[in-house]
Parts: structure tokens; sequence; C-alpha cells
């Protein structure tokens, strides 16, 4: 065997490390190593040798982490020894631009039913939690009364976003980068509505109008929902005839459509928006209690109607408890999944118009055992994977059939108010204690 | 104690960060500062990566990224600024040299500054939405080197000049051509389209704006057509080797506005090499050239198929009108199938099958074929010529192919029932004088018709098959009921159905008493065998084989029509008859009996007769011989009917007639079919409708349908809608 003709000798802070180049190659191009060396991973004439002696190449970092983020680049693996503050770690990572490869290396690919609680961030804000949501790289924000809070994956809390201080409706991810709040109108004095911040800063970069006649009006804005196309969907109230879906353009933030609601129907006091990138519709439910009816319909911008659509109007009601909760569409099995207060499941199918709930029997008899401060249920989907928040538990159930297949809980902080998942992680927001907690999926096992 | 020494409270601002250094930003900037100067003066060996990538992460950790940022962009726009200096010193042909070289330098040294400022490219500039290093560095070379204004119009008008030159055929350096128009690409597709796409064009057209201008004074068409191609290949060239392949559709679309849309017109109708000279002079390659170059442009084939059009018309309308060419029908439609062969030859050939071209080809042959009245009949003559003698030895494939070219001519005919009506006498003629050379091909030929025109159009044709083929049996029959007729004269009859063929009501001729009393005998058996029918003899149509006598003795069989029989037979009793003799004894038709004593009398080689006084015509005062002297060295001697072969002008007159006559129950039927099914009609919508139905037969003249809407509403088929005078009604 030769000599090895790769190696590479640093001096951090005063420790030597040899590594090889094939290793430090596994940092990419957008790190520091990536910037020492030429592209095809030789040391860069101008800077060798000039940074120690003899062929040592010194970098004046903490050598415990260089240690630790050595080892990740050789084993893509992330192991942290108790003496390092996780903190300590990121800012080293990004100083050598190992951020990403830190946060991929943490939690692994989710998976409903292997997850484990990793950390609970306990904040200040007064009163209940309104919504959590999960960002596209692990961060989230979590709105509370008029405030919204930002924490990125290191879970880093960032400044805090406000629109005119009024009451939050609901958050989304626009990007990275990027969130868009909607809250309800300042009465008389025409601000409120939505607006786009950025969520490292926290500072507000557009603020959306809705034009009626080629009048700029205030609006409450209410639940949110974004589509592949860089479009932004937002329930909107105005005065009386100016309820409807709001539709605007992501690039240019500028309204390109609004869809009136039509008579005896609900649009613009929408709970939940979900766009459906299949059938290049949008999902709008109203439910129980913001009306005292359930609507749930597909809108179709394209066609400018309403293409299906399901209500309790008409149905008696007998059995009180059957009252829909949350909604959410599954386009994989052209069906609506529905919950009521008891977690009882329930099933409309999308290709017919007017059908029924098929309620599932694997209904758990609840009754008697509620809680002092119960939550509705609500739902969430993800890769075949369905997830229902009850109480102070998650169940989650499998495709084709639902199966109940894992329940998640933490007794700390009463009831789930909300909850999300996005990027590879799920957030659940308690509405006593104002915490969250965070669901990560573990790497996967060595062999 | 409360008036004793007040304390003083002294409140101090808490010391948020200690910052070590008051002046630590400033420091760490000038060694990133002298970096950068060092990088750009390639002394960039003696600095350590390390050192610098730490100070920079350390200036945006502290807050001070604003500081660093704003301080590489002053530092590297005045580097640029002496560089452009530099560039502008450059002298004459070394100019896109140095800034070739200046550009790959300041890549160099953008890539190391980007390498030291990597943590603020990472953290700080996402977080404040400002410009990344790389794309800042390339902006302010744009702002300071390609829109310095020394630079600007310089760069571009060496650029251009050079590219002209390459044009005129000198040779550049296409290697530096590419390098500096990748700069300009890799600064933004708008850089590269403002300052240097636009002009390019601009001034490209107008190159191709004169050069065409001299072309097309001094070169004929094909070769400007070759010209033209050469430019736009090199142009398209070009693009492959030094510019955006975006480019490639504009320039190409320049040259084809410039040189071949701006000319069009004027190419095509280039004096002794335009398009009909093309055409004239079988040019297939210059054709294909010019359909491919005009392909490109608007409107560019519909000038060529324009042109082609009219001069297929005029041509045709030539040939088919001139009287000259009408004289042999053979000739006329061989002809016309050579033009087809040779216009198709072009389409597949030069204008790679285009259907439109197709269609204007089938149009303009539809076109004047029809101006020719007689159309049909020569067709159906071609036909007959073909069928009687021109296949023999041809093989099965090629009177396929023959009959197929003879069906595209058909298809070409607006009045198919002129057609037919020929096609039927002169495939009666055929049939009744056994002069068919294949049956095959004769069926062939009414399969086709029938696959083009439906069962009705050829229903009688097969009739007429039908009656040869029955003809047969009944004489058989016949001679095997009549064994004593053995010996005598022969008698073949054939039964044609009345309506099937093509009869004229003809008065039959005195025949021989031998030949009568056979005719009654066959009369009798075939009434006997069919009741309820009629028999009338056509003597017109027949034919006789006689064997006679002459004044040596010596002997011959004559293949004669009836009507000679009939004159000859009265030879065998007398020495001299005189015309008027001959027309009581035989009561043949004046008409025909001239033309049948002509044959006999007047035709060297084939005169039986002898005529006094000679001459060529016959005379009511004329006086007919036994030719005595008659001489042949064959045995049997055919004595044709002369008999024109084209229809003489009453008879022709005679055909349309009858044709106009069968054609006014078809447009009754017509109108009838269309008024049951609607009802109510108004008059254009009624022409209309029936001209369509029967377009695959004829085409109806209007007043013609008016005459039948009229003669309908008189037998109460149709009325008139009393409020509406336009408007018909359908009496069920």
């Amino acid at each position: 065997m030769g000599i090895q003709r790769d190696r590479v000798k640093f001096n951090v802070g005063g420790r030597i490390f040899e590594t090889t180049s094939t290793t430090l190659a596994n940092a990419g191009r957008n790190s520091m190593f990536g910037a020492m060396f030429d592209g095809d991973w030789n040391f860069q004439s101008e800077t060798e040798n000039s940074g120690g002696t003899g062929t040592e190449y010194f970098i004046d970092r903490n050598p415990d982490c260089f240690s630790v983020l050595l080892d990740l680049l050789r084993t893509q693996e992330l192991h942290l020894p108790p003496n390092i503050p996780e903190k300590l770690l990121y800012r080293e990572a990004s100083f050598y631009g190992l951020l990403d490869h830190v946060r991929s290396a943490k939690w692994g690919q989710f998976n409903g039913n292997r997850l484990r609680l990793s950390r609970s961030v306990a904040g200040q804000a007064p009163g209940d939690g309104t919504a959590i949501r999960a960002g596209p790289d692990g961060g989230c924000c979590v709105a509370h009364g008029s405030m919204v809070h930002v924490y990125d994956w290191m879970l880093e809390e960032h400044p805090p976003i406000s629109l005119d201080f009024q009451r939050v409706n609901d958050v989304g991810w626009v990007d990275s980068e990027n969130v868009v709040i909607s809250v309800c109108e300042r009465l008389g004095r025409g601000n409120g509505g939505m607006g786009l911040f950025s969520s490292s800063s926290g500072e507000l970069r557009h603020r959306f109008q809705v034009n009626h006649d080629n009048q700029i009006k205030s609006f409450t804005a209410g639940a949110l929902s974004f589509s592949q196309d860089y479009k932004i969907f937002s329930s909107c109230r105005g005065r009386s005839n100016e309820y409807g879906i709001g539709v605007w353009d992501q690039v240019s933030g500028k309204q390109v459509d609004f869809f009136y609601e039509p008579p005896g129907w609900s649009l613009g006091d929408a709970d939940k928006l979900q766009w459906l990138n299949g059938n290049n519709c949008l999902l709008v439910a109203t439910l129980f209690p913001r009306k005292d009816n359930c609507y749930i319909s597909l809108v179709d911008f394209r066609e400018r109607k309403m293409v299906w659509n399901w209500s309790d109007i008409s149905a008696a009601i007998t059995v009180d408890e059957k009252r829909v909760r949350d909604a959410i569409a599954m386009e994989e099995s052209n069906s609506v999944c529905v919950v009521n207060e008891f977690e009882d499941l329930g099933f409309i199918d999308l290709r017919v118009n007017g059908g029924s709930v098929r309620w599932s029997s694997r209904s758990r008899l609840m009754k008697g055992k509620m809680p002092d401060e119960p939550c509705y249920p609500k739902l969430a989907l993800h890769e075949g994977q369905l997830f229902s928040s009850m109480n102070d538990c998650i169940s989650v159930f499998c495709a084709p059939d639902w199966v109940l297949t894992s329940r998640l809980r933490r007794s700390y902080g009463g009831s789930i108010c909300d909850f999300s998942i996005g990027g590879d992680r799920l957030f659940a927001l308690h509405s006593e204690e104002n915490v969250f907690d965070i669901w990560e999926t573990p790497p996967p096992p060595i062999i | 104690m409360s008036n004793q020494k007040k304390r003083n409270f002294q409140i101090e601002a808490f010391k948020h960060r200690v910052v070590v250094d008051p002046k630590y930003a400033e420091k760490t900037w000038k060694i990133l500062e002298h970096a950068i100067h060092e990088i750009y003066n390639h002394n960039a060996s003696g600095l350590s990566f390390e050192e610098l990538y730490r100070n920079a992460y350390n200036m945006v950790l502290h807050k001070f990224g604003e500081k660093l940022y704003s301080g590489l962009v002053t530092t590297m726009t005045s580097h640029l600024r002496d560089i452009s200096k530099l560039i502008e010193a450059a002298q004459g042909g070394l100019f896109l040299e140095e800034l070739n070289k200046k550009w790959n330098d300041h890549n160099k040294a953008l890539q190391m500054i980007r390498d030291i400022l990597m943590y603020m490219d990472r953290t700080y500039i996402p977080s404040t939405q400002k410009t990344p290093v790389h794309e800042l560095g390339l902006n302010l070379w744009r702002d300071n080197i390609v829109h310095s204004p020394k630079i600007q119009t310089r760069l571009l008008t060496t650029l251009l000049d050079l590219m002209q030159r390459e044009r005129s055929g000198e040779v550049i350096n296409r290697g530096l051509m590419r390098n500096i128009i990748k700069m300009l690409m890799d600064l933004g597709p708008s850089v590269y389209q403002e300052d240097f796409e636009k002009h390019f064009l601009e001034v490209s057209a107008e190159f191709y704006r004169g050069e065409s201008q001299k072309f097309i004074e001094c070169c004929d068409c094909g070769d400007y057509l070759k010209k033209a191609e050469r430019r736009l290949n090199e142009e398209v060239e070009r693009v492959t080797h030094y510019l955006d392949t975006k480019s490639e559709v504009k320039i190409t679309s320049v040259v084809e506005k410039e040189m071949i849309a701006n000319h069009m017109l004027r190419l095509v109708h280039m004096d002794n090499s335009g398009l009909v000279n093309m055409f004239l002079d079988d040019k297939y390659e210059d054709l294909k050239r010019m359909y491919n170059l005009f392909r490109r442009v608007p409107n560019g084939l519909s000038t060529i198929r324009e042109v082609m059009t009219s001069h297929l018309r005029e041509t045709g309308k030539q040939l088919v009108t001139d009287p000259e060419k009408l004289k042999d029908p053979v000739e006329f439609v061989q002809r016309l199938l050579d033009e087809k062969d040779k216009y198709d030859g072009i389409i597949s050939s030069s204008f790679i099958n285009d259907k439109t071209f197709q269609n204007a080809l089938n149009s303009s042959f539809e076109y004047f074929i029809n101006l020719n009245q007689r159309s049909p009949e020569f067709i159906s003559l071609f036909v007959d010529e073909k069928l009687r003698k021109g296949l023999k030895g041809v093989s099965e494939e090629d009177v396929e192919i023959i009959l197929d070219k003879v069906m595209m001519l058909f298809r070409y005919l607006q009045e198919k029932d002129v057609f037919e009506k020929y096609y039927k006498q002169h495939l009666a003629k055929r049939l009744l004088s056994g002069k068919t050379v294949s049956d095959d091909a004769e069926r062939s030929l009414i399969v086709k018709l029938k696959t083009e025109c439906g069962y009705q159009f050829t229903s009688k044709l097969e009739g007429m098959f039908t009656d040869m083929k029955t003809s047969q049996d009944t004489m058989q029959g016949f001679y095997a009921s009549h064994p004593e007729l053995g010996s005598g004269p022969t008698l073949t009859v054939q039964v044609l159905t009345t309506g099937s063929w093509p009869t004229q009501p003809s008065v039959p001729c005195n025949l021989p008493a031998e030949m009568s009393a056979l005719c009654e005998k066959f009369r009798s058996y075939y009434l006997g065998t069919h009741t309820g029918r009629r028999l009338s003899w056509q003597t017109n149509m027949g034919t006789a084989d006689i064997r006679a006598s002459f004044g040596k003795g010596q002997k011959h069989e004559l293949n004669v029509s009836t009507y000679q029989m009939c004159v000859l037979m009265l030879f065998n009793n007398a020495d001299r008859l005189c015309y008027k003799e001959i027309e009581q004894a035989t009561e043949i038709p004046a008409p025909d009996l001239k033309r049948c004593l002509q044959s006999l009398a007047c035709v060297k080689g084939k005169n039986v007769l002898r005529k006094e006084p000679m001459s060529k015509d016959i005379a009511e005062d004329d006086a007919f011989f036994v030719n005595d002297k008659f001489a042949s060295k064959f045995y049997k001697v055919k004595i044709g009917t002369v008999v024109a072969q084209k229809e003489s002008e009453p008879e022709k007159q005679e055909t349309r007639q009858r044709v106009e006559e069968d054609r006014k129950p078809q447009i009754e039927a017509a109108i009838v079919r269309i008024m049951k099914s609607r009802k109510t009609l108004d008059h254009n919508n009624i022409i209309a409708e029936v001209t369509k139905q029967l377009q695959s037969r004829f085409l109806a003249n209007p007043t013609e349908i008016k005459k039948r809407i009229e003669s309908l509403i008189e037998r109460d088929f149709l009325e008139r809608d009393t409020t509406d005078r336009k408007l018909y009604r359908y009496l069920a």
C-alpha cells in the first residue's frame, strides 16, 4: 500500500486532527472546507501552508466541537458529548457552514409510528394558544392571542410578530424565510387583514389587501392555505356581502381573485382551507361551533364554481355527538375525513356530490370522561398516516383502512389545542400551560 | 437622618456587550480590504485563508455585516474602475483580448473573495435580502466595465465589425468572440439582449437588405436562392459557434425577412428563371430549395401555390381548348396524364408531398378538365382505345396503373353522368363486336367506378356483361333445339335488355331472305322459352362474315357489318345496282347506307365494290359494281365501316340532349328526397343541397333545378308558401 495522498492535517485551537480530503468533501462546496479546496478537492495552492507550521492547517476554533463535526462528516451521524452545549455546537457548525449537516443528522425521516418526544418548549404568552405551524426546515411558529412567536429548527426564538396587535386567526409558512399571518380587522380603523413577515427578523415585508369594486377594503382574514403554483388563499370577512375566499400571488403580493360566498353557504367564515394539488381545487370547511351547521366544499377557481359540497344543514340531528369538528381531504382515497368531538372518524366520498358521512365503527366511548377544558379534535395527514388530536394525546392511523397504530401522549400542559407536521417534526401546542412539544423520529439504527 | 447626606444615585447604562477594542471593526476591515487588494494584484499566495474567513465571520457575528458589505462594494468598485481604465487604454485589436483577460482575472478574484466572505454570504445576506457576493461582483463588472461609456460602444462596434468581416469571408478569432459573448450572457440575459443582440440584429438586417438588393439585380432566381440558403446556414453556424442559442430564431428570421420575404414576388416572377421556368425546365433542386426557404416566411408557400395554380390552369386551359390538340382524343388524355405525372413528381420530390400543394394540383386539374365539355367523352375514348388494343401484351400491374390514372382523371370530372353515357356506348361497341382485350381489365374498371360512384352508377354496365353471358347460353339452347340448321348460315344473336344498353330505336333494314328466315326461327324459339317479351332487331349493330369469290376465282372471307352484308348480298343477283335501288331493297337509313357504301367502295385495298363515277363521296345517282379486280394478300378481309371515332357535331348535340334529359329525373328525385326530410326549405338552400347531393355525378344547373321545382309544383309534390314566396313546402 502506498502513502495516502489526500491526507489533511488540521490544528484546531491547539489540537491536531488528521483527516482526508474525501471526508471533507462531504461538507460540500458551500462550506468553509469547500472554499479551502479547489474543484477537485485539492488544497488551493495560495492558501496552503500559510496558516500553520509544516503541513498543518491552523483553525482558531473550539477543538471539541470540531471533533464532533468531523465525526459528523465521517459518519453522517451526530453524537454530542454531554459536556458540549447544543448551542455551542450550532455556533461552530454555523462557522464552518455545516448547520444543514447537523440538522439532517439530528433527527430522522418522519414516521408517525416511531416518534419520540424530543423537547418541550415553554413560552410566556398570555392566554390560550391559537395555532402552531411547523416550518419547512424544522422550525415552527406559535400564535397566542395577537402575537406569533417564531422558533427556528434549533428552537432559538426570533423576534415575535404581530400585525397591528390584532387577534391572530391563522399562521402559515410561505418558505423557511417568510411567514404569513391572518388577523382580525381593527374595527373602524381599517387595519388588520394579512401580512407577510420575515421569520428571522420579524419585520413586516408586505401587507395583503382586498379590493371590492376597485376599492381597497379592510377585512378579517381567517384560515390560510398555500398552493404549489405560488398562490395564497384566505377566508375573508368584510362588510355584509364581502365574504368569501381571497387569492393572492406569492411573488407579487397582489390580489388575483376573490370568490364570493354564495347565498345560503359559508366560505368567509371558514375554519380550514386546504389546497388539493391533484384536483386543482381548494377545500373550504366551516365547522361547528363557528356556525350552527357544517359546510364543506371544493372550490375550483379556474371554473369559478364550487365543484363539490357537503353540509349537515338538512340532516336531522338525532345523535347530538356526531357534529363535525375538523375535516381534511385525502386525495389518494378521494374522500374527506372528518372527526367529531368524541374522536370518531368519518369519511365522505369526494366523487359524488351530496353524499353522507360514513362514520367509522371504531369509535370509543368517551362520554363522561371528558376533561374540564376540552379541546376540539384536529386532523392532519402525512404520507399515508392520519393524525388526530384529542384531549392530551394524538392518535396515529395508517392507510388504507385507517387502523389506529400509535398514540402520542404527554401529560403535562393539559389538552392539545393544535398540532402541525412539517420539516420531519411534529409540534403539539397545549392549551393549559403555555408549552409546546416537539416529536421527532430518531435517526435510523446503525445496522 | 433623612436630610443627611443624600446618596447620589447615578444610573449607568448597562454595558450590553464588552467590545474589546472600539476600533475592532475598522481594524478587521482593513485586513480584509488589504486581502482584496492583494487578490486583485495577483498576490494572494501570502494570505491566510483561515484568518480572513475568521475575520469576516467575526465582523458578521459582531453585527458589522453592513460595514463589511458596503466595504466590499466600495473596494471592488474602485478596483473595477482601475481595470476599466486599463481596458480603455488597450490599442485596437488588443481591446477584446484585454477585456477577456481582465474578465477572467475578475472571475478568479471574485471566487476567492466569495470564499473568504462565505459566512456573510450564508447568513447576513439572506436575512437582509442583499445581493449575494458572486452576483454582486457580476453586477459591478456590468456597471463599471461593460456599461462604462468608453467601453460600451467600443465593445459593440468591435464585435459587430468582427462579425461583418467574417460575413465577408475573413477568418476571425472565434474563441475570443465566444468568450466575450459568454461574458455578456453571464452578466444576465438582459445585458446580452440589450447591449449586443438588439444591435446585432439591426446591423444584420441592414446588411442583408443591401446584399439581397445586390443579388437580386444580378442573379437569376436559382442562384439567388442558393446564396440565401448559404447565408442562412452561415448564420445558424455562427450561433452554434459563439452566440446564445436563443438568438438562432431571431437572426434566422431577420435573414428570412430580408432575403426572402421582402423579395418573394420578385423571385417568383423573375424573367426566365422564376417559378414558372423552374416548372417548365424541370429544375427539381431549385424548386426544392425554393420550397424549403419560402416555407420559413409567412405567406411563402401560398405564394408558390398561387403561382403554380395559375400556371397549371393556364397551361391546362391551352391543352384542353387548343383545337389542334383535340384531334386525337387518346393523345389528348395522354397529355393530361403526362402533365399530372410531372406535377405529382414535383410535389413528391421537391415539395415533400405537401398536402396543400396536392390539393392545389387537384383543384387546378378539376378546373381545366371541365373547361372542355368533351373531356368525359375523350376519357372514355381513351379507355376504349386502351381496352381495345392498347393493353395487348401489357402486364396486369401496368393495366391497373393505367386504369388508376384514368380513374384519377375521372374524379376531376364534374359531369360524371356524361362519362357514363359515353362509356356505356363504347363498352357496348366493344362487347358486341367482341373487341375487348381483357375481360378482367373491363371488370376491374367497373369495380373502380363502383367504389368511386356507388352501385347505382355501374348497375347498368354490369347488366351489359350479364346479357352477354345469357346470350351465349341462349344461342347454345337455340342450336340444340334446331339440329337441322347445322348446314345453313350461322346466326348469333345477342339479346340485350332495353335500358341497359345505349340502343337507339332504329328501323330494322330488310335482311336477305336466308337471314330473315333464320331470324324468324330464333324469334319463335326465344319467345317460346321466355313469355311476355318483345324482340326487336338492332340491325345497325350487327356484324357478318361472308364468303365471296371474285372475277379471277380468288376467294376471300369478308368481315362486314350487317348493313354491308345486306348490300353485298344484293350483288348475288345483280352486276350493277344504282344507289336508289340499293336503298329501296335494303331500307337502310340514308346516312348509314352512305357510310356503308363508302367503306365498301372507296377505301383503298378493301374496295370490294366499284363505283361510277369514281369519287370519294357517295351521291344519290352513283352506280355500283362488284369489283372483279379486288385483290388482297389476306384470306380474311375486314371491311371497317367508315365511322367517325369521335362523335360528329349533331351526334354530340344528341348525346348532350339525352344527358340533359336523363338528369331531369335525377334532379327531381333529389329535390323530393330533400324536401321529404326537411318539409319546408327556401329556394337558395334547396339549390345548394341539390347541387351538393348530385355533385358526385354532375354539376346541376340552377336554372334547371328551378325548372324541376316548378314542374314538381305543377304535379303537386311541392307548394309555395302562401306568405313567403321563396319558401317551398313538401306535400306528402
